[in-house]
């Protein structure tokens, strides 16, 4: 036995011719994996047929779908071996066809509008071969593009030419090596106020002269407002509960009791009879959504705090099994406290929020003035959504500040610390208890907050809408985006939440599509999709303590 | 201390003081550990009494709860197998070292959020005595990196360091020298008499390297089966036959060991161990 190992780059070998037989044998492979998977759920398809249920068959597609396996594992065996041109080849032209035939009729006129008119006879034989692929769905077609593009850039990439050597830019600060910024960390520096400025200006840039520009934008109507908001509020509970799984490293399962402590908190100071009656008494009118809003995020921290005591010594498995079980408590005493919560039946009328005063109403009470007679434009029910996808955004990117200022503080160094150590942060003398009680209660009160919103957005809430699914969901945003990474949980959050509205047209194959996209990310980035951690404080750097020092 | 059937420190009392390095030394097993999880706050003994003075204030530290026992006691510690903060930077683990302060200052966060000045200054402050120890240990130009990407006797010192950051009266080390080759544990004594020496403060230290404690310690105490065997300076340990006994056991028939039994425990004077070139 022999072991020789050298760090010196020797001459290209002489490349080996490319090995067929392996390639072929691990594609037969695959297309027979995919068979096996498709044949039962995509080959076989229950329908309603005049005279009862039939089963039809639908082996194009599962035949395609194993050809589409065994081509796409040649590709990625071509590109292992540095074979990328044939993959460039092929792949190019059928992604510029796929993108034509998915190309709207809309993007089409705009497109001749600006001189790249192709003609009808293009548009007709378009059309025709669109009829003739083997699958209708626009989202698959939409799918298999993006992975044929996917295999192109890949093949470009192994086309380009290598790497330059590093600069002096690259090195570190005493010189002896090369840092090169992570990509996680370059793309989060720009991504984070595209994302910013794209979520503000969203419902403007969609409002009907916007679309006169931009036709590939979504027409404002509320289904896309609807999703626009539902994305945001899982943001914010996204971000609030970053602060407690990300910074602090404390495995909460239970976050979604904080969200319903702070809807039900705002729907009963709102709604319920004895304290309406005493509010008018003393104000002379009810509680509306910025009164309460303090007041759910103080009952949510509460039970932040209350939940944090018996957690204390417990670490990993087991304290995500006992904040599950807080979880689900919160939810059965909702239920079940009828005379308070109405239980199933659930709280409703619970009143929307005004522009400082000004209501969204057609029609405003006597010598009220109403949003829309303030501003002098006509009453559409568009506005009050637009207003609310405002309202969440704004409390979404002020949850961000807090988290982005919180730890530069020492409370939110003490969480890190946490997170990486807990036994050397008790030899510092840092206090565990109060820590991760803090952690709990601020991460609460944001969730408490977003659990207000949610309750005035929908006017009405039940125990239904709290269940533990939804801790899940918040979870699996936060780990999606890379623990501690603010931008990731946005990314995720779309992914998430706006993917399956958009996967609709797949109807049944919803989640089969969504637990194929997990396991990918599970494979290709583990850590998370932006998981990288940008220092608090650094010494040298553009906004250094060294840069402050000498300025101050 | 017991745990359950088992007596892990039977009969051990000593004193150490302030401007001293005393070293606690003993074949593995001995009870070292336990001793200093006892005094930091990791077990509570099952009988016995740990005080700590410090100026005109007593401290008894087995009734402390743990992380009192640092921020209130002063006592700080390092660990046998490094505990830094991996992902986080190496300045950042200094000023989380001087975390009780900076809440203080920080209003308890209230006032750092608006960005009061006080806090600012505090913080500024506090960078500064972490670039003060970084200087000390060599690590000023690696402040930005990852604590957990620095070699291994860079992390050793850089605990050291963050140990030092909270401004102990008592600085407790556990295997300091550890996996060190000769010229970092040369490094490491010098850091620690100079510790000594311009922070007054006291040293407590376990250590299997008798170079480095025979060099530095002004007071050794050797432990063995949870017991006390030997007290007194370097010389007087060095020669004590029941120290001699627990680390090379009873001479069976006179001369068999090689060399002196003295000089196996002691080879910074008598027998300074050169450091070997490397090839290559």
């Amino acid at each position: 036995m022999a072991l020789a190992a050298s760090t010196s780059m020797q001459a290209p070998v002489e490349r080996r011719p490319f090995d067929w037989p392996n390639a072929l044998k691990e594609a037969g492979a695959v297309a027979f994996v995919m068979l096996g998977l498709t044949v039962l759920m995509v080959g076989i398809e229950v329908r309603d047929v005049p005279g009862g249920l039939a089963l039809i068959g639908r082996y194009d597609d599962v035949a395609f779908a194993s050809l589409f396996g065994f081509m796409g594992r040649i590709a990625i065996a071509l590109l292992r071996e540095q074979r990328p041109k044939p993959v460039v080849l092929i792949c190019t032209p059928i992604a510029l066809i796929l993108l034509f035939i998915l190309l709207s009729q809309d993007t089409l006129a705009f497109l001749a509008g600006i001189g790249l008119d192709f003609g009808s006879d293009f548009a007709k034989t378009m059309q025709a071969v669109k009829l003739a692929l083997p699958f209708k769905s626009l989202v698959v077609m939409w799918i298999v593009l993006i992975l044929i593009v996917g295999f192109a850039i890949g093949g470009l990439r192994g086309m380009a030419p290598p790497r330059a050597a590093p600069t002096a830019a690259d090195r570190s600060a005493d010189g002896t090596h090369v840092v090169r910024k992570p990509l996680a960390q370059r793309i989060s520096i720009f991504l984070a106020p595209a994302l910013i400025l794209f979520a503000v200006a969203m419902p403007v840039l969609a409002m009907p002269f916007g679309q006169r520009w931009f036709p590939f934008l979504p027409t404002v109507d509320l289904q896309v407002m609807d999703i626009a908001v539902l994305v945001v509020t899982y943001v914010m509970l996204g971000w609030g509960l970053n602060i407690v799984v990300g910074l602090a490293g404390l495995l909460d399962l239970g976050y979604v009791a904080f969200y319903a402590v702070g809807a039900y908190s705002f729907a009963l100071l709102a709604t319920h009879p004895e304290v309406v009656a005493w509010s008018q008494a003393v104000f002379g009118s009810s509680f509306g959504f910025w009164i309460c809003l303090p007041f759910a995020g103080l009952m949510a921290a509460t039970a932040g705090v209350l939940l944090g005591f018996p957690v204390l010594r417990l670490r990993g498995d087991y304290l995500a099994i006992v904040t599950l079980g807080f979880g689900e408590m919160v939810r059965i005493i909702l239920l079940n406290w009828y005379s308070l919560t109405k239980g199933p039946d659930g709280l409703g009328g619970i009143p929307r929020p005004s522009f400082f005063g000004y209501p969204f109403t057609a029609s405003p009470p006597e010598g009220v003035t109403s949003f829309h007679d303030l501003f002098g434009l006509e009453f559409e029910s568009i506005h009050r959504v637009i207003f609310l996808y405002y309202i969440i955004l704004v409390m979404a990117l002020v949850t961000n500040l807090f988290t982005l200022r919180i730890r530069k503080l020492p409370v939110g160094r003490a969480w890190e610390a946490l997170r990486e150590d807990e036994i050397a942060c008790r030899s510092l003398g840092i206090n565990p208890t109060n820590t991760k009680l803090t952690a709990f209660g601020i991460g609460a009160m944001f969730g408490g907050f977003a659990g207000a919103f949610f309750a005035t957005r929908q006017s009405f809430i039940s125990p239904e809408s709290f269940t533990f699914i939804e801790s899940a969901v918040i979870l699996a945003i936060v780990v999606l985006g890379g623990m501690g990474s603010q931008v990731g949980v946005v990314l995720a959050a779309i992914l998430l939440i706006g993917m399956p509205e958009i996967f609709r047209d797949l109807q049944q194959y919803r989640m089969l599509a969504f637990g194929a996209a997990m396991v990918l990310i599970m494979l290709w980035r583990p850590s998370g999709l932006l998981a990288h951690r940008e220092p608090t404080i650094k010494l040298f750097g553009r906004r250094s303590a060294r840069g402050a020092e000498e300025a101050a | 201390m017991r745990f359950g059937g088992l007596v892990a420190i039977d009969d051990v009392s000593f004193a150490a003081s302030d401007r001293e390095i005393t070293s606690i030394i003993g074949p593995n097993g001995a009870g070292k550990t336990t001793v200093f999880n006892c005094l930091t706050g990791f077990y509570k003994p099952s009988v016995g009494r740990l005080t700590l003075r410090n100026a005109d204030r007593e401290f008894l530290l087995e009734r402390m709860e743990g992380f009192r026992i640092a921020q209130n006691a002063h006592v700080a510690r390092t660990f046998q197998n490094i505990r830094l903060f991996p992902k986080m930077s190496v300045l950042e683990n200094l000023v989380v070292a001087q975390h009780n302060r900076l809440m203080r200052s920080s209003g308890y966060t209230l006032l750092g959020l608006v960005g009061w000045p006080s806090y600012r200054r505090a913080e500024r402050e506090a960078v500064g005595k972490a670039e003060y120890w970084l200087e000390l240990i060599g690590l000023i130009d690696r402040a930005d990196w990852e604590a957990g990407n620095l070699p291994y006797g860079d992390q050793r010192r850089l605990e050291i360091a963050r140990a030092m950051c909270t401004d102990p009266v008592l600085l407790c080390l556990d295997e300091p020298a550890a996996g060190l080759n000769p010229r970092e544990s040369g490094d490491l004594r010098k850091l620690l008499t100079d510790i000594r020496d311009t922070h007054n403060i006291g040293v407590l230290l376990i250590e299997h390297d008798m170079t480095v404690v025979m060099d530095i310690s002004d007071h050794i105490v050797v432990l063995d089966y949870g017991r006390k065997i030997s007290d007194g300076t370097p010389d007087y340990v060095r020669n004590d036959p029941a120290v001699i006994r627990a680390y090379l056991g009873e001479e069976e028939d006179g001369d068999e060991g090689e060399g002196s039994p003295a000089s196996s425990l002691g080879g910074a004077r008598s027998e300074p161990v050169e450091p070997t070139p490397r090839d290559g």
